[in-house]
């Protein structure tokens, strides 16, 4: 009798440090098959990486208040800021607030510096190095962010904007952006030759991270 | 020496027209007067014509043929930086084989700041990296250009005129060619203001393939008179209900920059030329001798926590731009200097002459040098390096006000001015005099800390 009392309860932990381990497993990064992520960078909190995506050394990916889900083909590169943080107002700790997931699109390019906290960010754009993003604005497609331009407002970038200059000035340019693949190709062939990557982890859909 | 971040600590005076305090990298020296000049006191010439991207010297007629504009760069009509040429392999046709396509290379011009593309206006890719980018012609060139020459030939007709009236006062044997060589005519419709500027005496020369040869039939130009439309075209019906497409409109200063167009839409706006600059020549007004730079600086190397009232001492460096000797005496501003006006502060500066090694440019590499031998009182000099000297000097400030603590003083070294004519031997004066120089300098310290 005792001794079934006690298998059960050995099953039951048994069972429940299963769930444990697969919700800590879920906190660290899944990286994609294919995508180039330098040890020295720091991923913390759910990120999910999509293929040949490259990820610079010193490149910060945090995921605070919510997981980061980023495509494929995009290029992050050197001490770029992608953070999906609590909004001023709010109180790490408080309840009721729900994790809200940041997107990042294919064939975007993170330039030297930049940091971005914007929640949805669409294909082929481009942020320059320094730029600044708020977290209430979207990114479509084709935008160009020009460098140090802090754009911290509540709307939505339509398609194939460039922004630049001091005064944060806008114009339309008539064709998006073209994708690094050149440069994509390059530093996934040189980058593992001199740092050590982190291991990816083999998915067949690396999109959104399975839950209980 | 100022920096681009510390610019106005060490100020020196200039003896000019206005009293002008400024740092040393904005003077200039004669060398001839042997005094510091400032811009204010110096003249200005047009020396030649740059482009400030390619850096290409143009001579002053030829920068006027191309109205002042490079012919290679070009600048961005939509932010006015400097057009770089992109290259793109697109697939053409070969011209032997029409069936075939191989990859051609076709330039564009493209702006690094604001993405601008000559796509973006309908500006086909070119198959020449440079040189095949047009300017849009103005449709009123031959208009303008015949009203420019019209109006050329009246301005000559009038100053005949004018000098025919003044030949008949004067006495009837001087030649009708010398009219060409009366100063104070005042040229209009734009042959040249630089020659209100020229001195008395000097011909005018560029006036010589203007003026007609006595004899020669002047050609008549005659010009329609511009007529007034009493019809106007009427606006567009939805001029006032047609919604902004606002990244179409072109702000006032992009509009601008394109006189003959001055297009409203953001797809008209085509790239110009860029603009040349010019390169100045400084003259100095007394000697009329071309400037140099002057070169002999106080630095401020170190300075201490200045409290009022309390004797602290600054540490200055002196820098011996020359390669021969130089004695350099430091005397402090007496009471009721006139040009004392700015300092704050009593200073208390070496009575010893002080003596700096000429600049050898071979001292680092050359191992065996001996050591100079200067005798250096420890309380004055702090240190001495190759042609380099740091000297203490000792400030009590005396105002307790939220400024500045300033502190003047004169410095008196010796110049030998090496580019002077050398004077006939009669004199037994050695080739290279030494002249005494002396300069009011004002050093700003910083705040007081309390």
């Amino acid at each position: 009798m005792l001794r079934r009392i006690r298998n059960r309860l050995s099953k039951k932990l048994k069972s429940i440090n299963k769930m444990s381990d697969k919700q800590n497993a879920q906190k660290s990064a899944k990286i994609a098959a294919g995508a180039v992520v330098c040890v020295e960078s720091e991923i913390r909190g759910e990120v999910t990486i999509g293929a040949r995506t490259v990820v610079h050394p010193k490149a910060r990916i945090i995921a605070e208040a919510g997981p980061i889900v980023i495509g494929e083909g995009n290029l992050i590169e050197e001490q770029a800021l992608i953070i999906n943080s609590y909004p001023e107002n709010i109180a790490p700790d408080s309840e009721g607030v729900e994790p809200k997931t940041m997107t990042i699109g294919i064939n975007n390019v993170f330039e030297v510096g930049c940091m971005s906290q914007a929640l949805k960010i669409g294909d082929n754009n481009v942020i320059e190095s320094k730029a600044d993003l708020g977290r209430n604005m979207i990114l479509t497609s084709g935008c160009i962010i020009g460098a140090c331009c802090q754009v911290n407002t509540c709307e939505v970038i339509p398609e194939n904007t460039v922004i630049f200059g001091s005064g944060c000035q806008r114009r339309v340019q008539t064709e998006r952006p073209q994708p690094q693949t050149l440069q994509l190709d390059f530093l996934m062939k040189i980058l593992p030759n001199y740092h050590h990557m982190k291991k990816t982890v083999k998915t067949t859909s690396a999109v959104t991270p399975a839950k209980n | 020496m100022a920096s681009l971040l510390q610019p106005d600590r060490v100020l020196y005076l200039v003896h000019g027209e206005k009293k002008i305090r400024s740092s040393l990298s904005t003077l200039y020296f004669c060398r001839y007067c042997s005094e510091l000049r400032s811009l204010e006191c110096v003249s200005h010439e047009v020396d030649s014509h740059y482009c400030p991207s390619c850096l290409e010297n143009m001579p002053s007629a030829e920068a006027k043929l191309k109205k002042n504009r490079c012919a290679n760069c070009f600048d961005c009509p939509c932010c006015m930086h400097t057009l770089s040429t992109r290259a793109t392999n697109i697939p053409a046709p070969l011209p032997d084989d029409p069936s075939k396509t191989a990859m051609k290379k076709a330039y564009y011009l493209a702006c690094g700041f604001c993405r601008w593309t000559s796509r973006d206006v309908g500006m086909a890719d070119k198959s020449v990296a440079s040189g095949g980018w047009q300017e849009p012609d103005n449709p009123h060139t031959q208009r303008i250009n015949k009203l420019i020459e019209y109006y050329q030939q009246l301005a000559q007709r009038e100053k005949l005129e004018r000098d025919r009236k003044k030949l008949a006062r004067r006495r009837p044997y001087m030649p009708l060619a010398f009219s060409q060589h009366t100063i104070h005519v005042v040229e209009k419709y734009g042959l040249g203001t630089r020659l209100q500027r020229q001195r008395p005496g000097a011909p005018i020369t560029s006036l010589a393939g203007l003026s007609l040869k006595e004899g020669e039939d002047q050609k008549e130009i005659n010009i329609e008179p511009a007529q007034a439309l009493d019809e106007v075209e009427p606006l567009p019906e939805d001029y006032y209900t047609r919604p902004i497409n606002l990244p179409e409109v072109t702000s006032l200063r992009q509009r601008l920059l394109q006189p003959d167009f001055q297009p409203a839409g953001a797809s008209q706006l085509h790239p110009k030329h860029k603009h040349l600059l010019i390169k100045r020549s400084l003259r100095c007004r007394k000697c009329e001798h071309n400037l140099m730079l002057y070169y002999f600086s106080v630095r401020i190397m170190s300075i201490p926590n200045l409290r009022f009232q309390k004797e602290c001492q600054v540490l200055l460096t002196l820098t011996n731009p020359v390669e021969s000797i130089t004695h350099v005496t430091l005397v402090g501003c007496e009471e009721g200097d006139p040009e004392d006006i700015n300092s704050t502060a009593k200073v208390m500066v070496p009575t010893k002459e002080l003596v700096l090694a000429g600049k050898d440019a071979a001292a680092d590499y050359d191992e065996l040098a001996e050591p100079q031998d200067f005798q250096d009182d420890p309380d004055v000099v702090a240190f001495r390096k190759s042609n380099k000297i740091g000297f203490f000097i000792k400030v009590v400030p005396q105002r307790e006000e939220d400024g500045d603590v300033t502190v003047s003083f004169k410095i008196r070294h010796d110049f030998r001015n090496l580019a002077a004519p050398i004077r006939p031997s009669e004199e037994d004066d050695a080739p290279t005099e030494a002249i005494w120089l002396t300069h009011h300098v004002e050093l700003s310290l910083g705040p007081l800390v309390a």
